[in-house]
This record gives structure tokens, sequence and C-alpha cells, in this order.
């Protein structure tokens, strides 16, 4: 238990760093950022508390909000996206899953994993870059915004996890 | 009474989700430009050391780019000091032509005077940026005071703590500024788009004013905060506004935000003299 909140704040650290040391500074081809913090929400063991992903969540929406001088938007988007991580994982995966694991290709299969991914992407995008619209205008060039955002995270975030994949079964 | 408390504790996440958004949402609605929360932004002493030291390590990656820039500077300043120096010497050997009067008190300078300081964080990505510089207070920084680099306009101090102090640029839909065309006394409002970095759109110019795509857009002096003549950037492009009595001008920015490094903020030493008497004029009206 200890080892496993220990580990989640490792991670919480070492993704947030990436993301305000390099990934905010990125905006490919000025409309896409990727936003790879979100994959802490993503591998969070499933078996974790609702009220620990909730929590998880906005901590790490606040601790960028700070970087990126953007108070309470990506806390609004992150908290979002926790709550609805485990609906999810129901929802694609079923409630029987072996208890101990985190969202993985192995665990969830390669289309699972990628779609269960996709959807907490969309929803947190999407949130986050409605709440950024309420300071702006400009329609269409906010659903490309989301559309490129979107593509990008997914991308990086399975990239990622395909690094993932070859840790020993212990590691999990 | 049981089964409703059991009801409570087992869907107390749904609690937690309405409470947390609701903190997120009032921290959205309280982020003013100007009376920012300064404990979740860079200028935090955490958050603000953390960025010191990232934009410590990668300034170095620019220093080639600056070297450059500084010698092109350094060759201009150089040469207008030549023509200065000639002309000098030309009023000095003739001074039944010279007709002018050299300042000799404090009167006639300027009221100005630069902090350097060096932009520790910056984004250039989202709708609303900001930059943070590693000045604050401490240094003699306060909110309100205009910020410029070697090439142009930069923006404004929004929030400053003890040692550091977050600018509101032109890249933001929240800023505005007071410009004109060089040579032209009439003056627009320039604002960003929130598209792209190299443009801002002034609009409300009149439109019998000159002006040929390619001129120079420079600050008024109608504000407070920088001095007249201030390069602002080029004009790129023009239109006309739906009244069809003024113009929108699309303008190059002359400042390079995506390679902001070194700024100065400009102290106006009579700026709280000046915002107080106009205060106190729009008071009394």
């Amino acid at each position: 238990m200890i080892n496993n909140l220990l580990k989640t704040l490792v991670y919480f650290t070492v993704y947030a760093l990436i993301q305000i040391l390099i990934l905010n500074h990125i905006h490919f081809l000025r409309v896409a950022t990727p936003f790879l913090y979100l994959y802490f929400i993503v591998k969070m063991p499933v078996d974790i508390s609702k009220v620990q992903v909730l929590m998880f969540s906005f901590l790490m929406g606040l601790v960028i909000d700070a970087f990126a001088n953007t108070p309470g938007m990506h806390a609004a988007a992150c908290t979002l996206a926790g709550f609805c991580r485990q609906p999810l994982i129901n929802l694609y995966m079923g409630k029987d899953l072996p208890e101990g694991i985190s969202p993985s290709y192995r665990a969830f299969g390669y289309g699972g994993f990628l779609r269960y991914t996709f959807s907490l992407v969309i929803i947190h995008h999407v949130t986050l870059f409605l709440i950024e619209l309420l300071t702006l205008f400009d329609p269409l060039f906010l659903l490309i915004r989301i559309f490129a955002s979107v593509l990008v995270t997914t991308l990086l975030i399975c990239i990622v996890e395909a690094f993932n994949i070859g840790t020993p079964k212990s590691a999990e | 009474m049981r089964e409703l408390l059991d009801f409570l504790v087992r869907k107390r996440h749904w609690f937690l989700f309405v409470f947390l958004e609701i903190v997120s949402l009032t921290l959205i609605y309280r982020n003013n430009a100007y009376q920012r929360n300064i404990m979740i932004s860079s200028a935090n002493v955490v958050t603000g050391h953390l960025v010191a030291v990232s934009g410590g390590v990668t300034s170095y990656l620019n220093l080639r780019e600056i070297n450059k820039e500084l010698l092109e500077r350094n060759g201009q300043l150089e040469l207008q000091l030549l023509a200065l120096q000639d002309q000098l010497e030309w009023l000095l050997t003739d001074t039944a032509a010279f007709t002018g009067v050299i300042p000799t008190d404090s009167a006639g300078q300027l009221p100005y005077d630069f902090i350097t300081a060096r932009v520790i964080n910056n984004s250039v990505t989202h709708l609303s940026n900001y930059s943070t510089i590693d000045k604050g207070r401490k240094d003699g920084i306060q909110p309100d005071m205009g910020v410029v680099s070697d090439k142009g306009v930069v923006g404004i101090v929004s929030t400053v703590s003890d040692n550091f102090a977050v600018i509101l640029p032109i890249l933001n839909p929240k800023f505005r500024l007071s410009c004109k065309v060089l040579g032209s006394s009439y003056f627009g409002s320039l604002s960003w788009n929130g598209r792209d970095i190299r443009h801002a759109n002034l609009d409300e110019l009149p439109r019998h004013v000159p002006f040929q795509v390619g001129d120079t857009v420079v600050t008024s002096g109608y504000s407070a905060v920088f001095p007249e003549g201030l390069i602002v950037g080029t004009i790129d492009d023009f239109e006309k506004q739906r009244d069809d009595n003024f113009y929108s001008l699309r303008v190059t920015l002359a400042s390079d935000f995506a390679g902001l490094s070194k700024v100065r903020v400009i102290r106006n030493y009579q700026q709280t003299e000046r915002t107080a008497l106009e205060q106190e004029a729009k008071r009394n009206d």
C-alpha cells in the first residue's frame, strides 16, 4: 500500500516535471500541445480508491496550472478526467479485473487501452479548451486545436506505454 | 437513516468531485489580470525558483543568437553616436547658427529609467500567455510597469512577488496598448487575435490617417506605462472595419516572443503622480 503510494508520488513528480519543463513549450504547427501528464491519470492502479484518484488528478492539474499561469483550468479538466476514469474502465473492460493491475497494453489489450486512453484524453481536452474559450472566440480554430492536441497527446501516451511494455510482471 | 448514511459514504467521491470542480472554477473566475492569485502562479517562491533554474539552463542555448543581436545593436548605437557627435561638432563650431536650447536642468530629462531582467518562464502557445522574469519587488519592480526587449515592446508587469514578476505580454487578449503610426498623431488600440504569435491588430485607427504597408507602429505615450515612440512593429496588412470609419491594421510585431530572453522594465518616476492625477480627474467628473 505504502509502496504503491510512493510509486504514485514519484510518477506524479516525474510527469509533472516533464510537462512543465518540456512539453508546455511545445506548440506543434501553432495548434497542438501534448499533455503527457494525463498519462499519470491513465496509469493509476485500477483498484485505487475513487477519492484518491480525484485528489491526485486535482493536485496534478493544480501543479500544472501554477506553472502555466492558468489558475483552475487544468485542475477543472483533470478532476473531470479523474472522475470519468472508473466508469470508462468499467465500460470498456467490465468490472471483473484482476487486483493490483494498472491499465496497460497487457492488461487491457491494444484496442482496449487505446479506446480507454482516447476517451480520457478527449474528455480532458474538450473541457480544457472550452474553459479557455470562455476568454476568447473563434470556434473553427478551437476545433482544430482540440483535434490536433488530442491526436498528439494520445500518440505520445501510446508511445510511452509501448516503452513500458517490456517491464517485468513484478513491476506492475 | 443508516441507509442514507451508507449512501452518502458510498457516493462520497461524487461530493469530492463537485467540491473540487467548484474550487477550480472559483480559481478560474477569480483569475483577473491585475489582482491575480499570487499563490498559484509562476511568481510564487517554489515555482519561481524552479523555473529560474530551468531558465538558467536554457538561456545558454540562445547565447549565440543573443550575441549576434547585441553586436548588431551595438553597431547601430555606435552609428547613432557618430551622427550625434557630428551634429554636435557642427553646432559647436558655428555658434551663430545654433538656435536650439541645451537642457541644463532635470526638467529636460526623460523621467524614465530601465531595470534589466532575464525571462525565466515564457509561454506563447496558449490563448492567454504570460512570461515570468527574475526581478521582483526587491529590485524595484511594481505592477503596471512597461516591459520592452531590445527589439520592441513586450508587455506590462501584472503580478509582482519579492523576487519574481509576471508579465502580461502583447500575446494576451487582456493586453491593450495605445499605438500610432510613426509620423502621424492619431492613435488606435493594439490587441492580439489569439492565433499568430507574429502578428497583432491595431484597431480604431481613423480612416483619414495616411499610412503605407511597411510603416512603423510605435507607442503613443498616452498611458503612463510607455514613453512615446517605442517600436511595436510594422504594418503588414489592413482592412476597413464594419462601420467603415476606422481601419484595422495587421501589425507584424517587432519583438520575437518565442525567443524572449533579456528584457528591460521601464520605471517611470512620474507614473504614480500621473495616474493619481488622472484618477482624480475621473472622480471629479
